[in-house]
């Protein structure tokens, strides 16, 4: 290395040490962000992935902001405009809406490893509560996010999301004017202020509470998260569905996180009731959890009823998830097609988390804690494997961005998210590659010291 | 090495959001529109024609200032067509005919109906190139048609009117 060159290294670095010195008099050093020099499992900082993914949110939709229009008759078509005329608008829009609904997967997949691994104790309740509240604003960010649209399955939603606002007890008749106004022209508008201002302050206000004080930033798991946003919107590009239309009857269902709630009121169930009494019950159950299980016991395989509470929680959600979806084509009316037989429909699910929990409860009772199996022997590449893995890896990387520009010079846009989203797969697993190959240098270096070490007292 | 190759991953894999860039201009095509206006035997010395360019049959956006043009036949019988948005704080000039001048009604700028530059009022003392209108580019074909075809000039900012002079921007095909 040259010496104009290492001065630089150093100046560079000393500039980033004087940074990072003054940045100890502000509020930011509250939170230590550790970097794992090896791989470490996903599930543990599934929290930081969504806080991530929220941050590519924030950004995108305030980039949608530019052209959206929150008004009943314009919103629609300036979404059309983003979809189908704004250079890149296409990208825009595919990259927020996958990356909300991967929001809420990776929310609800945090809650389950949280509650399986029994995190809510250990002094953990306020973290825990914050982070029930902030699912529940995850949704209802999503719900008013779609719902901006103002297409077919949109007005699905207000419809019922104002109806049973209104069948709420006591407050519902005062309650649901404050978000409907004087109607649609109204409504829209204040959708939009929850969506970008309201729902996201209330969440970056809970967040600063939630967020541990160490945060896991994982880059090579980041950069295939990103991966992932963009291989599904390759996969699956977002919809723009129909403008909403008064006069017509289509069968529409709703976002795959409320479909459990569609379920419910297809058989029929009180609108009040089905759309929040029953939701509501649910996310107070987990409310409640650390303040019930005082037990001193971490791990699922030690706590046999609260396991077997999770998965029912779990087959209810996936079992209602899926009948939601369900729509029987083969029937003439609307009606017909999207009625749920409430007896069978009631029976079912009660019989599927009754089976489950007691199937879960009684197997983890009699299950006697195994012996941990031993550790596997590490995988150390020696310095010119990964190197030569890593050039592959830069060579596909680059054939991969390639594909994403040509891609989208003849107008391929899904194409090219599908190749950028394993653009940034292959990335990070160059970084873990990287970061690897560092590992075993210092464990070499110790290596070598030790022997040194040896020789020398002998 | 590990570095240089960890670095050159990093550069490839975020170049293609480079391109975004493009998200925030609206399209090329619509400055580009050719719209007609007017037939120039409809037109004598002095007469004046209002209109919106690119126009999109959407009221709100027609309406926009930003595409607010005036088509002139000035008194010594040439064709101009000038940027509506008053170059001061965009006021709307109107054309005075019986003055041969554009007029704001909000702080008084005064430009020449030859070539929009302004000679009076607050537009008149900024520097250049921001003292002066905006062009329509217009082409008149053999019918008589007047066609716009673009803009010279940055609306609601100025024209650099030393380097183009008014009279190339009225084109005869």
């Amino acid at each position: 290395m040259s010496s104009s060159a290492r001065s630089m290294r150093e100046l560079v670095n000393n500039l980033w040490r004087w940074t990072v010195d003054r940045l100890e008099r502000t509020t930011i050093v509250v939170y230590k962000f550790t970097v794992p020099k090896q791989y470490v499992s996903p599930f543990g900082y599934l929290g930081t992935l969504t806080a991530i993914v929220f941050a590519i949110l924030g950004v995108s939709g305030a980039f949608l902001m530019f052209y959206y229009r929150p008004d009943v008759e314009l919103a629609y078509l300036s979404v059309k405009e983003i979809q189908e005329k704004v250079p890149f608008g296409f990208i825009m829009r595919n990259i927020h809406y996958h990356a909300s609904n991967l929001m809420v997967l990776l929310a609800v997949l945090h809650l389950y490893y949280q509650y399986f691994s029994g995190r809510y104790k250990i002094k953990n309740e306020v973290l825990w509560v914050t982070g029930v509240i902030l699912g529940v604003l995850t949704v209802l960010e999503a719900y008013t996010g779609y719902n901006l649209i103002m297409n077919q399955r949109a007005m699905l939603a207000v419809n019922i999301g104002m109806g049973l606002t209104f069948s709420a007890p006591i407050l519902g008749p005062s309650v649901a004017p404050i978000f409907l106004g004087g109607g649609l022209f109204d409504l829209v508008i204040r959708f939009y202020a929850l969506h970008v201002f309201i729902l996201p302050l209330l969440m970056l206000l809970l967040a600063a509470v939630h967020f541990p004080r160490a945060l896991i930033m994982d880059f090579p798991v980041i950069s295939a998260v990103v991966g992932v946003i963009f291989i599904s919107a390759g996969l699956f590009p977002a919809e723009l569905g129909i403008k909403f239309d008064l006069t017509r009857g289509i069968v529409e269902v709703p976002e795959w996180y409320l479909t459990a709630i569609y379920a419910f009121l297809r058989a029929g169930t009180e609108r009040f009731t089905a759309g929040a009494l029953l939701p509501l019950l649910f996310v107070i159950l987990f409310l409640i959890v650390p303040f019930v299980d005082r037990s001193r016991k971490l791990s699922w395989k030690d706590r046999p009823f609260f396991t077997g509470l999770g998965v029912a929680s779990i087959a209810l959600i996936a079992i209602t998830t899926v009948w939601g979806f369900y729509v029987d084509f083969s029937k003439e009316t609307a009606f017909d097609q999207l009625y749920v037989e409430p007896t069978l429909f009631y029976s079912t699910i009660g019989g599927v988390t009754l089976v489950s929990f007691y199937a879960t409860y009684f197997y983890m009772s009699r299950q006697k804690r195994g012996v941990r199996p031993p550790p596997t022997r590490p995988i150390m590449l020696s310095p010119k494997t990964s190197t030569s893995l890593m050039i592959t890896l830069l060579v596909f990387i680059a054939g991969a961005v390639a594909a994403t520009f040509y891609t989208y010079s003849i107008n391929l846009p899904n194409h090219s998210m599908f190749y950028l989203g394993i653009a940034f797969f292959l990335f990070g697993l160059l970084l873990h590659i990287y970061r690897h190959s560092l590992s075993v240098e210092e464990r070499l270096k110790a290596q070598k010291q030790q022997q040194k070490a040896e020789i020398t007292n002998q | 090495m590990l570095q240089g190759i960890l670095a050159a991953a990093a550069i490839v894999v975020i170049s293609p959001f480079t391109m975004f860039i493009n998200f925030f201009y609206r399209k090329e095509e619509e400055r580009e529109l050719r719209q007609k206006i007017a037939n120039i035997r409809d037109l004598s010395p002095g007469s004046y024609i209002y209109f919106s360019y690119p126009q999109t049959g959407d009221p709100k956006v027609d309406n926009d200032p930003f595409r607010q043009y005036v088509l002139i036949m000035t008194h010594d019988g040439q064709l101009r067509v000038y940027s509506r948005v008053c170059v001061h704080l965009w006021c709307l000039p109107a054309y005075i005919p019986t003055k041969g001048q554009l007029i704001c009604p909000c702080h008084g700028s005064i430009y020449r109906e030859s070539d929009g530059v302004a000679v009076d009022g607050p537009a008149a003392y900024q520097s250049y190139p921001t003292n002066a209108l905006p062009m329509g580019r217009v082409e008149v074909d053999n019918n008589g048609d007047i066609w716009m075809v673009g803009v010279e000039g940055r609306i609601g900012y100025g024209r650099e009117w030393r380097n183009v002079k008014p009279e190339d921007l009225v084109k005869r095909v």
